[in-house]
Parts: structure tokens; C-alpha cells; sequence
């Protein structure tokens, strides 16, 4: 009895410290789609279907039994090719996805930052969409006021701040998502080849704020093709390619494995 | 003890939690809000005057037609008639037109965010909500104008049952818009096909004509008529959940004066509007609630 009790405050001593560490918890996850051409989006075509007994689902598997770990602090670059998976499980750890199976844990504020624009209106200022965007990573009005000014100074957008964002260039409208992203004091920056937009200057200053990050304890999850970038950036990487987990571990063994991958494939 | 103490902790962290969210959401909702009307009427000379000025513009339109044009509705509180129909199904045909495509629209958002998906089709209704604060002070404008006309005062406190039966409506049109912007997700002729029903609802409505004159007039009737057509177009009209609200707010507004009835008497129309809110919102929710985690594979 007298064990028992034992062996049970123990682990109630031991699992605090063990969920406060990890931040990023994928375990056996698969994700499945229905493929685009099977796709019905309209009545005509469900009955057209119906009655040529067709409409039954094609399912493709994008990511298969993808199990990692990300402890608070640390980064992890996704690498592979293009299609492999690696914008799924951005969106798996964004909680934009619902895994079809595993389980997908993440702790603290996620800010994604996933393609240029993320969810910006195009018909509204760019001062309006500081506040939507505010409002849908968590804060309130008062907040994202108080940080309005930062975001704007760091977006190097003063005077454009009250034309609609269809008006912007592409390196404009990236600027004004990172500034956003940074600002909120996310625990997890989820960023999907972002770090390589906007000119010299800009991106200059992006490294600079990440690194700065990092050292704040933001875990950064980034997909990237520039393995000069994953290196500096991260400690851990992930390669998937064709839905699986190829290797996972130190950055610089992942990187050096997908690269001697990719040049055989070549050959 | 310990056990209790577990539950009792678990359950306040998912009271928080779930108050986090709301609060989360409220705010979304609120900066949509603010986005829509804005957008509605920028490069506008007027700009939000237009809320104003469109339900009188309308009537007018309808006004001169059927009051001055067909002869049709001849008494002095017509106009008032013809606003307040247009001001309720204006507020149900605004929110769903808007709702119906809002999923498929913010596309944008909700692939690369994580939003509730819910906050589309309550950001239209609530805009509609305001756009009905602003037809009101059409409304009060006509019913002064008309007050003069007939040497009659028609304001009375019952207007102010309004704020009563706003949440009904609200329910009403928000259950309607759950099931539209759901259903426009999988199945895209939706939307054409609520178009031309729209059309039809608007005539089925009594938004300028009179459910008296049309079912109760015993002038012109063939047989076919009297034992057919006329019980299928009762059964419509009273099927038809705006007929009961454009029938509500008429009596509030002018009705209950213009006919020396006592307001208390439109009490169990109130109960039938709250019933009609609460079985659309229901419907509603439980569609959307059930293929929302599978909108974003659609859009």
C-alpha cells in the first residue's frame, strides 16, 4: 500500500516538469486528403455520381505515423522536397488540421506565419488588418494598440498604413506579417519560407529579431529549403520525404544526409 | 477528497479556458464587424448615411408603384407599412447573403489561422443588427411624417419591444445563416439557388401586400379558388417564419395605436417569434457544429 502511494507521488512529481518541457508533442500522426478531381462541390455533380455509383473517396495519405518532440526553447527546421508534407504538419501544429490519426499536443500562444499574407484581407487597410490580425492570435484591442506603433515601426510602413493590403507589394505585405507575428509574444513562431522575402535590409533585420527571439525562449518551427538557414537557425531538423519521416535528430546529421539524398537522386 | 478536488480544478480550467476563447472570439467578431461596414460603404461620398437613406429610398420606390401608380393600399400608414416589411426582411436577406459565401470567402484566414469558424456567419448577423439601428431612424423619421399626415401620434412605448424581439430575430436569420455558409462549403449551387428563392420569399412575404385583401376578399372567387389555391396560400403565408415577424413589428411599431388594441395582445406573437429564433439557431448549430471540422478540406 504503502508503495503504491510511493510510486504515485513520484509521478505526479516527475510529470510537471515533463509536460513543462515540452512545448511541441507530435505523436504517431497520419493525415489523409481526399484528392482534388475527385472532389464534388455541387449538387449536379453529387447526383451525376450518385447514379453512376462513383462517388466514392479517394484518399491520399500525406504524412505517415509522424511522431517528434520539441522541447520549449529549442528550433526545428522541416526539410524535403516540395509536396513531401512539410506545410501539413505546419498546419498540424497550427491546429488547423485535425490529425485522422495521432494526437498533435502544442502549449502556449502559436503564431503562424504560413505563406505571404497570412489571412490578410486584401480589401482592408493595412492598419485594419494590424487589429483583425491582433484579434486572431489573442488580443484585445487595447494590446495590439499599445503595440501598434512597434509593429508599424518595424514593418518600415508609416505612411502606407491606411491603403488597402491589395495595393501592396509582395515584400510589403511579408513585412507587415512579420511585424505582426514577432509582436505578439508568441511561444511558438511557426514560419513557412518567409525568412527569404523582402530585400537585403529587411531580411537582415528579420535574422536579427529571430535570433533575439530565440534567445527570449520562442521555439521557432520553420520549413525551409536553405540549408545555410535551417543550420544557423535551428538544432534539431526533420526531413520528410514521400509522407514519412526519413530522419530526425541534430541538424547538421539531417541536413548532411538529405543533401547526399538529393544529389544521388540527380546522378 | 483528493479525487473531488482533481475534478473541481479540471473544471475550472476548462471554464477558463473556454472564457479565454470567447473572449477571443468576441474580439474577431467585434474587428469583423467593424471591417464589414466599413468596406460596405467606402468610397462612398455619404458613406453610413446610406444604412439611412437605402429602407427610405426603398419605400419610396415601393411607395409611389403601388400607392400612387396601382392605387394599392390607400390608408395613411401604407408607407409605414411597406418600410417596416422592408426593414425586417432587408436585416434576414442582408446577414445570409453574407453568411451563405463567408466560410468559402475567408479562405484565406482560416487556412493559415486557427479560428472558429463560427465567427464569420455572427460577425454578418451583428452587422445586420446595426444596420437595423440605422433603418430605425428611418423609421422614426416616416412614422413622424405620417403621424402628421393622419393627425395621429403613432409613437408609443411598444416600440420599445423592439429590444425584444431583436434576439428572436437575430436567432432566426443567424440559425438560417449556420445552414447556408455550411451547406455553400460542399455544394456550391447553393447560392443560386438561394437567390431565386430570396425572390420568392420576398413576394410570398407581405412586405407590400396584404394577407387580408388577398386571402379574405370573397369578390372574385371561382370555385377552384375558394377550395384549393386559397387554404395552399393561407398554409404558405403562415408557414412562412417572416410573415410572423413583419407582422410583429408592425403591430409595435404603429399597428397596436392605429387600432386602439392593447400591446399586451401581441404577446403570444412574441412567444411564436422566440420558437421560430430558437428551432432555426438550433438546426442551424447542429449542422455547422457537425461538418465544420471538415470545412477547411473544401475551401
Amino acid at each position: 500500500m504503502e508503495e503504491k502511494n510511493l510510486t504515485q507521488e513520484t509521478e505526479i512529481a516527475t510529470a510537471p516538469s515533463q509536460i513543462d518541457d515540452t512545448i511541441i508533442e507530435v505523436s504517431d500522426v497520419s493525415m489523409e486528403f481526399f484528392t482534388r478531381d475527385e472532389k464534388i462541390d455541387n449538387l449536379k455533380e453529387l447526383f451525376v455520381r450518385l447514379l453512376k455509383g462513383k462517388a466514392k473517396r479517394k484518399v491520399v495519405r500525406v504524412l505517415n505515423n509522424v511522431s517528434f518532440s520539441v522541447k520549449k526553447g529549442e528550433s526545428i527546421g522541416l526539410i524535403g522536397h516540395n509536396g513531401a508534407g512539410k506545410s501539413t504538419l505546419l498546419k498540424l501544429i497550427a491546429e488547423i488540421y485535425k490529425p485522422t490519426k495521432g494526437t498533435v499536443k502544442v502549449r502556449g500562444k502559436v503564431a503562424p506565419l504560413l505563406n505571404l499574407g497570412a489571412g490578410f484581407d486584401p480589401e482592408s487597410s493595412a492598419k485594419e488588418n494590424v487589429y483583425l490580425n491582433g484579434a486572431i492570435l489573442g488580443y484585445s484591442r487595447k494590446e495590439i494598440a499599445k503595440k501598434y506603433e512597434e509593429i508599424v515601426e518595424f514593418a518600415e510602413l508609416g505612411e502606407y498604413m491606411h491603403i488597402p493590403i491589395k495595393n501592396f507589394s509582395s515584400g510589403m505585405v511579408a513585412r507587415l506579417g512579420f511585424a505582426i507575428a514577432i509582436d505578439v509574444n508568441p511561444d511558438i513562431l511557426l514560419v513557412d519560407e518567409i525568412l527569404s522575402v523582402g530585400d537585403e535590409n529587411f531580411r537582415k533585420k528579420c535574422a536579427r529579431k529571430v535570433n533575439e527571439l530565440r534567445e527570449k525562449g520562442v521555439t521557432f518551427v520553420i520549413v525551409s529549403h536553405n540549408m545555410g538557414q535551417v543550420k544557423s537557425l535551428c538544432q534539431k531538423a526533420i526531413w520528410i520525404e514521400n509522407s514519412e519521416v526519413m530522419a530526425y535528430g541534430d541538424v547538421n546529421e539531417v541536413c548532411e544526409k538529405y543533401q547526399k539524398y538529393c544529389n544521388e537522386q540527380k546522378i | 477528497m483528493n479525487t473531488k478536488e482533481n475534478i473541481f480544478q479540471r473544471l475550472l480550467a476548462f471554464l477558463k479556458k473556454k472564457a479565454l476563447s470567447f473572449k477571443k472570439n468576441a474580439n474577431i467578431v467585434r474587428e469583423l464587424v467593424k471591417k464589414n461596414i466599413k468596406v460596405q460603404y467606402r468610397n462612398s461620398v455619404i458613406g453610413a448615411l446610406w444604412t439611412v437613406l437605402n429602407p427610405l429610398l426603398n419605400m419610396l420606390v415601393m411607395f409611389f408603384v403601388f400607392s400612387v401608380v396601382l392605387n394599392y393600399g390607400s390608408e395613411k400608414t401604407y408607407a409605414l407599412y411597406i418600410l417596416c416589411g422592408n426593414i425586417m426582411f432587408s436585416f434576414v436577406r442582408a446577414s445570409t447573403t453574407q453568411s451563405l459565401p463567408s466560410i468559402v470567402h475567408n479562405r484565406g484566414l482560416l487556412t493559415k489561422n486557427k479560428i472558429s469558424q463560427f465567427v464569420f456567419p455572427i460577425a454578418n448577423n451583428l452587422g445586420a443588427v446595426v444596420n437595423f439601428a440605422f433603418s430605425s431612424i428611418a423609421l422614426l423619421g416616416v412614422m413622424a411624417v405620417v403621424s402628421i399626415i393622419a393627425k395621429q401620434s403613432f409613437f408609443s412605448f411598444n416600440l420599445l419591444l423592439v429590444f425584444l424581439m431583436l434576439p428572436a430575430l437575430f436567432l432566426f436569420s443567424y440559425g438560417l445563416s449556420l445552414i447556408l455558409a455550411a451547406l455553400y462549403v460542399f455544394f456550391r449551387d447553393i447560392q443560386h439557388f438561394y437567390n431565386v428563392f430570396l425572390t420568392l420569399w420576398t413576394y410570398l412575404t407581405p412586405v407590400f401586400w396584404k394577407v387580408g385583401n388577398v386571402l379574405d376578399s370573397k369578390e372574385s372567387d371561382t370555385q377552384a379558388m375558394a377550395l384549393f389555391i386559397k387554404p395552399m396560400l393561407r398554409l404558405i403565408v403562415h408557414a412562412n417564419p417572416m410573415y410572423h415577424f413583419v407582422t410583429y413589428f408592425r403591430d409595435i411599431a404603429y399597428g397596436c395605436v392605429e387600432n386602439g388594441v392593447s400591446v399586451w395582445q401581441t404577446f403570444p406573437l412574441l412567444g411564436t417569434l422566440y420558437l421560430i429564433g430558437l428551432i432555426f439557431a438550433g438546426i442551424g448549430t447542429l449542422i455547422f457544429s457537425l461538418t465544420r471540422s471538415k470545412f477547411i478540406y473544401y475551401i
